[in-house]
């Protein structure tokens, strides 16, 4: 029972078939389950074709799957959206360029009709949480793509969800702001203690920043391993040269079928 | 510093050159040798000074023409781009018939003013009594047509065009219909508008001044262009031609000081 009110999402199951235009069925997901435990970094790892970003979609309920089951924070995947029990954060940023730095972290508070004193007082501290306190009042494009996606993370906290749901959103970004994004990202899941999704295709990404690596495999896409990443926190770059941290990437990487 | 220093050089420059530009012509129409490099006496081509003081002397007659003229491109150019936007929204909401609809819409934008003049005189024979009621709302309705097919093809761009994963965050968010409008697809249009006011500005002054052409009742700026010229008045023609011209950079100067207030910091 005690593993049940742990659980903050579970699959069971879950299939996607989309029709092509010329009326043939291809599988993009096959029978994946599995269940993430409240406060989990959980990555999604694999090849493009992998389905990893239809399962994300599937889990924030922007996509319908085919056939299974599936539970998000207690209820439906509809329910979860509903309730915003979920922050996401896309590929590109996707700030609004007419509207600042703070404004684009308040946009959700105003469409949930949060009073504007508690809205500016969200996004302040959502931004000083992603160092970016001295932008407030800049436009998007005035900001590098590390920042605005700071931005997009800071965005999705705003609401204060319960689990954030992260598709791909370093792979624009060059290699030295990325490893800071990770150190930053792994501080904020410390100190908020949310429960994270992270889609990924770069091993050594998803090996670093999370305790439990999915791995999928293409055509069709499934689960074909879940790897528990036993290295100690808070981890710092340091350990990317450890023969630990080495040999789970070996491990991950030997865990693909079919590439 | 340097730089700073730089760009207002390069700015200072591309004003100044056009402006020399314009004031040599000017000197050169002035002192007529203009006309003889265009072989046209002075009755045809008259020079500034005197076209100046015709607009002085008529100045009761041309505000009258111009008060007539203003109206139509007034409220043709708004009618036409809220009609056009409203189609927009149309086709957005329902993009099934809207997107067919709008290729509809378009087609007017290829129909010659020459043309559509004529056919709007004939359908307000029967609006008013009064000749120059029938004759202004004839002209309104050719300025309504050719505004609103230009905007009606931008804005749709600027309602439609999103950025990748728009419209996924604000599904994400629960948000309606109504929240997704005001908050996404009007504020991604406003550039847009403005790309299709800069069309339609000078547009609605050409299809005003042209639709007076065939206007059963004779006022307006355009119809003294052709009764000047047509009785070999070319330096009354010349003052209305003058006035036209004002009319069409004073409101794109207007609109260039709009567009800097809206649209500044979003491109």
């Amino acid at each position: 029972m005690s593993d049940m009110l742990n659980t903050e999402i579970m699959l069971k199951d879950i299939g996607m078939v989309y029709r092509t235009n010329d009326g043939r069925d291809v599988t993009a997901l096959t029978g994946v389950s599995l269940d993430v435990h409240k406060g989990d970094f959980v990555s999604l790892l694999g090849p493009s074709g992998c389905g990893k970003t239809t399962l994300l979609r599937i889990i924030a309920d922007l996509l319908q799957p085919t056939s299974g089951e599936i539970t998000v924070a207690g209820g439906t995947s509809r329910e979860a959206r509903l309730s915003k029990k979920y922050g996401i954060v896309f590929q590109s940023p996707v700030l609004y360029d007419w509207r600042t730095i703070k404004k684009n972290v308040m946009l959700p508070l105003e469409i949930m009709h949060i009073p504007k004193a508690e809205r500016e007082d969200r996004a302040m501290k959502m931004l000083e949480l992603v160092g970016l306190t001295d932008f407030a009042n800049h436009y998007p494009k005035q900001l590098s793509g590390g920042m605005q996606q700071r931005v997009g993370i800071a965005r999705a906290l705003a609401i204060q969800p319960q689990i954030l749901l992260m598709d791909e959103p370093f792979s624009a970004l060059d290699e030295f702001t990325k490893e800071k994004l990770h150190e930053d990202l792994l501080r904020i899941w410390a100190k908020t203690n949310k429960t994270i999704i992270f889609v990924t295709h770069n091993i050594q990404e998803a090996v670093f920043l999370s305790n439990k690596v999915c791995v999928l495999s293409p055509h069709p896409g499934r689960l074909s391993a879940l790897i528990d990443i036993d290295l100690p926190r808070p981890r710092t770059m340091d350990i990317k040269e450890t023969p630990e941290f080495t040999a789970y990437v070996s491990k991950v990487r030997n865990s693909f079928e079919g590439v | 510093m340097s730089t700073h220093k730089k760009i207002n050089t390069e700015a200072v420059k591309s004003v100044l050159y056009p402006v020399l530009f314009g004031v040599l012509i000017f000197l050169l129409w002035e002192f007529g040798v203009l006309n003889t490099i265009l072989h046209t006496d002075t009755n045809i081509l008259p020079p500034p000074s005197r076209i100046a003081s015709i607009v002085a002397e008529n100045s009761s007659k041309i505000a009258d023409n111009l008060s007539a003229t203003m109206t139509v491109i007034l409220i043709g150019l708004a009618a036409g781009s809220v009609l056009g936007y409203l189609a927009a929204m149309f086709a957005t909401r329902f993009p099934y018939f809207g997107s067919g609809a709008l290729t509809v819409l378009s087609v007017f934008n290829a129909i010659p003013i020459v043309a559509l003049a004529p056919v709007f005189n004939n359908w307000t024979k029967d609006v008013s009594s009064q000749a120059d009621v029938r004759s202004t709302v004839a002209k309104i309705l050719v300025v309504t047509v050719v505004c609103s097919a230009s905007m009606s093809i931008n804005a749709y761009r600027g309602l439609t065009e999103l950025k990748p994963f728009s419209l996924d965050l604000m599904k994400s968010y629960a948000a309606d219909n109504k929240t997704i409008f005001m908050k996404l697809r009007f504020r991604n249009s406003v550039p847009y508008i403005f790309t299709s006011l800069k069309v339609s500005v000078p547009t609605s002054v050409i299809t005003a001044l042209v639709s007076e052409y065939f206007a059963e009742y004779r006022a307006g700026i355009g119809r003294q262009i052709r009764d000047n010229i047509s009785i070999a008045q070319y330096s009354s023609g010349w003052a209305y031609i003058v006035v036209a011209c004002l009319i069409g950079i004073a409101m794109y100067i207007i609109l260039m000081i709009f567009e800097g207030i809206f649209v500044k910091r979003t491109s």
